[in-house]
């Protein structure tokens, strides 16, 4: 419990006394393996694929073959089909995320203060389990529930609610529901050991001072839980940008995002260097989305974290 | 020989130019025995013989279909031939194979479903000529001449294109190919992603039905607005669910899943196209430059396929027609109305995949742009 | 102080919320394997065990899940260990280049699975390394996207961790290793457990990726259960689910026993 507390208040200290208590072993050593390994298998493989997004478009050629060309990415900035993609898929991961932290961060809260350890670990088996169930099968499931003649229609339309089904899949609310299902458990999982963290006296001190129960969490609970509410909502915006088979599976084809304009060059008609391009698009796009939320939010939590 | 050596420095060419040609230059012996080797001819007469404990490497669909071709033909040509199967069941096949170039084929037998193999044919020297394939298959004088007409590869197994539909819903039963656009169905019916052979057979069908011919694209986008709104499915799989729900009640389907779900007791039945007759194929290919023993093995797997046991079990198991005159049509087929004679195949379409292939970026952007709405 | 229970109304009906979104689709599929009939729908035509046993006879299925499981234990073993190393570097030294890699080690994350698993099947191929289509091959690429879930619970579990801490044992005497073990390990226990979990049931669950780079004869669980869902809708890709699940509950139920256990012995 000790270590509990001391672990909530104090802050990382940096510098050459690890040196020292790793006995002359140096820091950065540690973190080599993983360094080349995604070096090697990540960084060289994605830029070589990358690289042939400015080869002329041919089908079925996927090497790097010295066309040097921009065509792939006008074609992408000039046609209303990939440029809106894009601000599709950014819209989307967006909304997913911010769902997901709304319906996950009190999921998260629950399971962090369940202190019974039976009832905690049940709790954490349903999380888990949910997350563990193959996607595809599971995105049968939700189209069970929320197809034209699904339980979620069926039901209304038994109680003479509507009349005619409500589009629930096949359009963009179905793949919000599916991203927002398959990444939930990542976001409550990012949140649950931080929240875990924060120390109740932190809060009874609050509440002694006068703060009403809302303001205790807002002032402090809310800020002290903001490392894993960044990484969650972060998490959940890139898987949510890249996932094909969801939007694939829920969109019914109609919600046209970049993984599935990817998915189609490369797979189908062949164009490996359009799909590099559209691939080179949605990565910048991503990078760039994830670097303006990090200063936004460093800036909303001021000098708080 | 000379070819091989020429034709293997352009995909060579690229990002890691020097690496891969130290790795190369490691195993230059290897490559060049193989590559004499290529040079031999290879006959295969339809005998049983040792390959030594020899690899073939397959492509074909997985779950129960590698279940049931495992059982039924697989695990008894292995012991026969003394040779292992390496199965791939992971779609699709046309990255992988531009991707290694001609030379470096991933598999020596490869199942296709047309659209994807007439890609593939046309980015490379992919393929043992069909000439030559069928001069290696003692069995192929046995099958109906449709199956190879192609030129590519050989057929041993197909369905026919159809509509399904809800018998309960539907009412009266379709008449034709374009009572799929009647006003009832809007938002009842269903087809696919563009990427699904059935939409391509769809779309050309729709294209010749409703235009000048079958390379009347603004006709077959016109249909396809026309259609709209529609379910647009992934795979079959997936239409068959979206029809037992009755979520959608007229689907472009194959018959061979048609039959399968009428004997599942799901109130459903075809509607075979007949003004255009294209057949969804189960075809076969030999890759080029693979070693003898390898490629007499593919012509033996080939040649055992087309005998009348597996085209009875294909049959019995998944309502996939034969190829095969002699076949006798099982009785699960039999009562649906199939039959295996030279009336009942006559007239079989295959569209011009080759240039559908050629305009296929436009077709997909602009049929994406049209299911997107 | 007063006497109100920890977790504010709202919170619990919100937390309800949540579970439902995540519950009722597996729910629906649970009941789909047990279905008595012979097709993959919902409500079931009764209830049987006919596609569980159908799942534990069939070849495909079968070895597809233990495939999947070997995979998914060297995946989560190779990460773990790889992924926990860097963090403790992450954590701990406050460089610019420490900020570079946190961003560094996310990428793969980012990237669609399709372009990750072609792009390392190109470079297999084009390259001769001899990995393309093997198990080694298709093991990096699992190590890629379950290592950066590894290294980002990690570092969390560290934010807060106190360096003197591992001093302080030091200066009574301990050594280096031994500091590092009692101390450190100690604490940043929880978040290499949750990392290892994170990094099964990514692998277990990997489909994307997996196209491009999966090995003959040997099929990852996610891919027989599409290729059968795309085929025809049978019961028994919902069965394996099933048994996927009840994989995780058990591993779960075994890790909280383990670590209530060392909590009895501490006491």
């Amino acid at each position: 419990m000790a270590i509990a507390e001391t672990q909530a208040i104090s802050s990382i200290r940096s510098g050459g006394s690890i040196t020292e208590a790793l006995g002359g072993f140096r820091l950065w050593w540690l973190v080599v393996p993983a360094f080349v390994l995604f070096l090697c298998f990540f960084v060289v493989p994605a830029v070589s694929l990358f690289a042939i997004a400015f080869d002329k478009s041919v089908p079925g050629v996927v090497t790097f073959a010295g066309n040097f060309t921009f065509d792939n990415f006008v074609r992408i900035f000039t046609r209303p089909l990939y440029y809106m993609a894009i601000l599709r898929s950014i819209g989307i991961a967006a909304v997913v995320a911010a769902c997901a932290l709304v319906i996950g961060y009190p999921l998260a809260f629950v399971i962090a203060k369940t202190e019974h350890p039976g009832r905690n670990t049940f709790l954490m088996i349903l999380v888990l389990s949910a997350m563990q169930l193959d996607t595809v099968i599971r995105m049968y499931g939700l189209m069970v529930l929320l197809g034209d003649s699904g339980l979620v229609n069926g039901a209304l339309l038994a109680s003479g609610l509507i009349s005619k089904p409500l589009p629930l899949m096949y359009n963009t609310f179905g793949v919000v529901v599916g991203l927002v299902q398959v990444t939930l458990p990542f976001m409550v999982l990012s949140l649950i050991g931080i929240i875990k963290a924060i120390h109740p006296s932190l809060e009874e001190a609050a509440r002694s001072l006068g703060a009403t129960r809302a303001q205790a969490f807002w002032r402090v609970v809310l800020p002290l839980s903001m490392p894993g509410i960044l990484a969650g909502s972060l998490l959940v915006f890139a898987l949510s940008i890249s996932s094909y088979v969801v939007p694939a599976l829920m969109g019914g084809w109609k919600v046209m995002v970049l993984p599935i304009h990817i998915y189609q060059q490369i797979a189908e008609t062949g164009r490996w260097q359009f799909g590099a391009a559209i691939a080179v698009v949605l990565f910048l796009t991503s990078l760039l989305a994830v670097f303006i939320y990090h200063k936004a939010a460093a800036r909303t939590a001021g000098g708080r974290t | 020989m000379k070819n091989w050596i020429k034709g293997v420095a352009p995909t060579r060419r690229g990002f890691l130019k020097g690496s891969a040609g130290a790795l190369a230059l490691g195993s230059g012996v290897n490559l060049f025995n193989i590559n004499h080797a290529f040079s031999q001819d290879v006959v295969y007469d339809g005998t049983v013989f040792d390959a030594g404990g020899a690899t073939l490497r397959i492509a074909e669909w997985g779950g129960f279909w590698e279940e049931i071709i495992r059982k039924e033909l697989l695990d008894q040509f292995e012991k026969d031939f003394n040779c292992k199967i390496a199965y791939e069941s992971s779609f699709p096949w046309f990255p992988k194979f531009v991707a290694g170039g001609p030379q470096k084929p991933p598999f020596a037998v490869v199942n296709w479903n047309y659209g994807e193999m007439f890609k593939t044919a046309a980015a490379g020297d992919f393929f043992v000529p069909l000439d030559e394939v069928l001069a290696n298959l003692p069995n192929a004088k046995l099958i109906w001449p449709f199956a190879t007409e192609n030129g590519v590869g050989v057929t041993w197994s197909y369905s026919r294109y159809c509509y399904a539909y809800r018998i309960d819903l539907v009412d009266p039963k379709p008449a034709d190919f374009k009572t799929f656009w009647e006003e009832k169905f809007a938002g009842k019916r269903g087809t696919y992603i563009t990427s699904n052979g059935l939409q391509m057979d769809f779309f050309i069908a729709a294209c010749k039905l409703f235009g000048k011919d079958q390379y009347d694209l603004e006709a077959g986008y016109e249909a396809m607005r026309k259609a709209m709104p529609m379910k647009i499915s992934d795979f079959t799989g997936n239409m068959q669910a979206l029809l037992e729900r009755g979520e959608v009640e007229l689907a472009v389907q194959h018959d061979a899943e048609v039959y399968q779900q009428m004997d599942k007791g799901v109130k459903v039945a075809p509607m075979l196209w007949e003004e255009v007759k294209p057949i969804l194929t189960q075809t076969k290919t030999v890759s080029r430059y693979i070693e003898p023993t390898e490629k007499k093995l593919a012509y033996a797997l080939i040649n055992r396929t087309l005998e009348t046991k597996l085209q009875s079990v294909m049959g019995s198991t998944f309502y996939q027609r034969p190829v095969n005159r002699d076949v006798v049509i099982t009785e699960n087929l039999a009562s649906k109305g199939v039959t295996n004679t030279a009336d009942a195949i006559a007239g079989y379409w295959t569209p011009d995949w080759k240039s559908y292939n050629e305009h296929e970026e436009d077709i997909v952007e602009t049929v994406n742009g049209i299911f997107a709405g | 102080m007063r006497d109100e229970s920890p977790i504010p109304l709202v919170f619990k009906v919100v937390a309800g919320l949540a579970l439902l979104v995540l519950l009722l689709p597996l729910a629906i599929v649970v009941l789909a394997g047990l279905n008595a009939g012979d097709y993959l729908t919902f409500p079931p035509q009764g209830l049987s065990l006919r596609w569980v046993k159908a799942f534990l006879s069939s070849p495909v299925f079968l070895s597809a899940y233990f495939y999947s499981f070997l995979l998914a234990l060297a995946a989560t073993a190779i990460s773990t260990v790889i992924g926990t190393l860097a963090a403790l570097y992450l954590a701990r030294s406050g460089s610019r280049a420490a900020a570079f890699l946190r961003g560094y080690f996310m990428l793969p994350i980012v990237l669609p699975g399709v372009v990750l698993g072609l792009s390392l099947y190109v470079f297999f191929t084009t390259t001769d390394i001899g990995l393309a289509r093997t198990f080694t091959g298709l093991l990096i690429c699992h190590v890629l996207v379950t290592s950066p879930f590894v290294i980002a619970t990690v570092t969390a579990s560290l934010v807060g961790f106190d360096v003197s801490l591992e001093e302080a044992a030091r200066s009574l005497g301990a050594s280096p290793w031994t500091a590092f073990r009692k101390v450190t390990l100690r604490i940043i226990a929880p978040g290499i457990s949750a990392g290892c979990i994170f990094a099964f049931i990514v692998s277990f669950g990997q489909f994307e990726t997996t196209l491009f780079l999966s090995v003959p004869n040997r099929e990852p669980l996610p891919m027989a259960m599409y290729i059968s869902l795309r085929y025809k809708f049978e019961p028994t890709a919902a069965a394996a689910g099933i048994f996927a699940i009840a994989l995780v509950v058990i591993s779960t139920i075994i890790t909280s026993r383990l670590v209530s256990l060392r909590r009895v012995f501490r006491a």
